[in-house]
């Protein structure tokens, strides 16, 4: 049984080691050139960290990255990769729950990264990848290594104003990559068309599917999601042949006729993720990919990624409604009522999550961890940790979940999950915003703000681009005297809802 | 026309300075879904139908691109 993804990087390392593992516009690595490299930077960073510490990653979208990722896993640590594109607010946030004591970033990175003000050392991975490696450092570090040690810390938005960290453990990113292998059916052969950002819980596919099977990963530019033609270019030119991405990835090329131009001749697997398909686009992938393997999933970061799959057998119909299916392999999942008891059949739950695949918890954050992690409520006999997802499901007669929304007010955009409670602290700080609401048009996927002050929408927007990620801010505004509130002087959130109405 | 495109944007993305900013692709200031929304303004406002082939860097890196765009689609018309 392997104990970590280093483990796997050797076996795939001594298989294939002159296979590319990973690519983008500029180059391409192999896997020993990956290995190699990680191991050189592993070693570097072993002689000024002592294991099982955070490093923080600031790196671009080139195959360096996945590089310096194993080595910060080969020096015994673990990653916390921060998106530069978002507000230095934000970052310095992160940092702050984080308290890394290295900070390793790339060279187009590192003015970016010194003007964040970090107390600690800031390294360059493509220095660091100079340096030798050092075998009798790197084999004690895999001797005192053990599965369930911290591999990641991705931050996720968080409904106090304060980003998430959730920690993902060696043993978890196994479980799941091992599952979703064999759901897609991915050998070496693959070819994976990597489109979430590699700092971004959606990528952990697309750079661990190579490290387990010999697969390589094509990084496809942003750029190329704004233009669809491009895009499907890509795809045929590099022989993509299988793709995980967020459903606003698929529907926005579709929406915009890509199809009418060319056709991606080599995609034969598409899995779907992040928010619900609408349909009408997804019969399109169906109609020119008829032979084409395609995969909804689900599931929330805390629980790795995803808890559960349905395989698409059916020709789908403008207005279907996909379920999300059953759980992967070595995940539990169950519904509870909001009294903690079993949810009865055909009724609609909670969606819970247990199992191997169970994050360690949000980073620095025991007190958001322990009301997140709680004891099966059912189980009063051993002790079992469950994770309860804040999503409503059933189960259908055949066995199958169905998605059906949110219990508090999270939404999903984009492919990313947002808590507009995060929006609305942030916006309540903008000068001259007395009281706001962040709410969600799903149909037009729109991010709307209303609130009462004298701020022009400009001023909030602006201001907020400061704050928060691009994908969060609001693109609509909405101004008035005052908002409508319920009796305990909360805004009334549920009679501001009729305005998408 | 400028005007009418000035405003349109504006609408869109009121935190951008449209009259300066010339990488608004390629520095990902735009992002997939602010193209998609404008694609369907734009063809609205200046009776135009903008293909998936004319979605392309260059031609909504600056407001000044797109007015070319527009008036090259309205000229074929």
């Amino acid at each position: 049984m392997n104990k970590n993804v280093l483990e796997w990087l050797s076996a795939t390392v001594s298989k294939y080691p002159s296979k590319t593992a990973f690519r983008d516009t500029d180059g391409s690595i192999t896997f020993y050139e990956l290995y190699d490299k990680a191991r050189r930077i592993g070693s570097a960073l072993a002689k000024i960290t002592p294991p099982k510490k955070p490093v923080a990653v600031i790196s671009g979208r080139t195959v360096n990255t996945p590089v310096t990722f194993l080595g910060v896993v080969f020096s015994g640590c673990f990653y916390a990769p921060l998106d530069a594109n978002q507000p230095v607010y934000r970052l310095r946030l992160i940092l702050e729950t984080l308290d890394p004591k290295l900070i390793v970033t790339d060279k187009a990175h590192f003015e970016f990264t010194k003007s964040l003000g970090f107390k600690g050392e800031i390294l360059i991975s493509e220095e660091l990848a100079e340096s030798e490696a050092d075998e009798a450092i790197l084999s004690k570090i895999a001797d005192g290594a053990c599965e369930d040690d911290p591999l990641y810390v991705i931050f996720t938005s968080g409904s106090s104003g304060k980003p998430k960290g959730v920690i993902t453990s060696h043993r978890s990113l196994m479980c799941y990559i091992d599952a979703y292998r064999s759901v897609m059916n991915i050998d070496r052969n693959e070819v994976l068309g990597n489109q979430s950002p590699l700092d971004y819980i959606a990528a952990i596919r697309d750079i661990y599917l190579p490290v387990y099977t010999g697969a390589s990963t094509y990084i496809i530019p942003t750029v190329y999601f704004t233009s669809p033609v491009k895009l499907f270019e890509a795809l045929d030119r590099e022989k993509i042949t299988c793709i995980g991405w967020s459903v606003s990835a698929l529907t926005l090329p579709t929406s915009m006729g890509a199809f009418n131009h060319i056709t991606p001749r080599y995609l034969k697997k598409i899995c779907f993720s992040g928010s619900v398909m609408p349909c009408k686009y997804l019969k399109i992938w169906q109609e020119k990919l008829p032979d084409a393997l395609f995969v909804n999933q689900y599931g929330p970061t805390e629980a790795t990624a995803s808890c559960t799959y349905y395989i698409i057998k059916e020709k789908v119909k403008d207005d279907d409604i996909l379920p999300i299916g059953i759980p992967y392999r070595n995940y539990k999942v169950f519904l509870l009522n909001d009294d903690n008891t079993a949810t009865a059949k055909g009724q609609k739950g909670e969606i819970c999550v247990s199992g191997p695949i169970l994050s360690l918890g949000y980073y620095n954050d025991p007190e958001r961890t322990a009301a997140s992690f709680i004891q099966n409520p059912l189980n009063g006999v051993y002790r079992e940790l469950i994770y309860k997802t804040g999503d409503l499901g059933r189960v259908r007669e055949d066995g199958c979940l169905e998605f059906h929304g949110r219990k508090d007010r999270q939404f999903k955009h984009l492919g990313h999950r947002v808590e507009p409670e995060e929006i609305e602290t942030a916006a309540g700080k903008a000068e001259g915003v007395s009281a706001c609401a962040a709410l969600y048009d799903g149909k037009k996927e729109l991010i709307y703000l209303f609130y009462a002050g004298e701020a022009s929408p400009k001023d909030i927007s602006v201001y907020l681009r400061k704050i928060l990620p691009g994908f969060m801010v609001p693109r609509k505004f909405v101004k008035s005297d005052r908002l409508p509130s319920l009796p305990n002087g909360k805004t009334d959130i549920e009679s501001l809802k009729k305005y998408f109405e | 026309m400028k005007e009418k495109l000035m405003e349109i944007l504006e609408e869109l993305r009121p935190d951008v300075d449209f009259e300066e900013e010339k990488r608004l692709i390629d520095d990902s200031v735009l992002d997939s879904f602010d193209i998609v929304s404008l694609v369907s303004e734009l063809n609205d406002a200046f009776e135009i139908d903008i293909q998936v082939e004319n979605l392309l860097p260059e031609n909504f890196n600056s407001a000044e691109n797109m007015l070319k765009l527009i008036k090259k689609l309205q000229d074929e018309n």
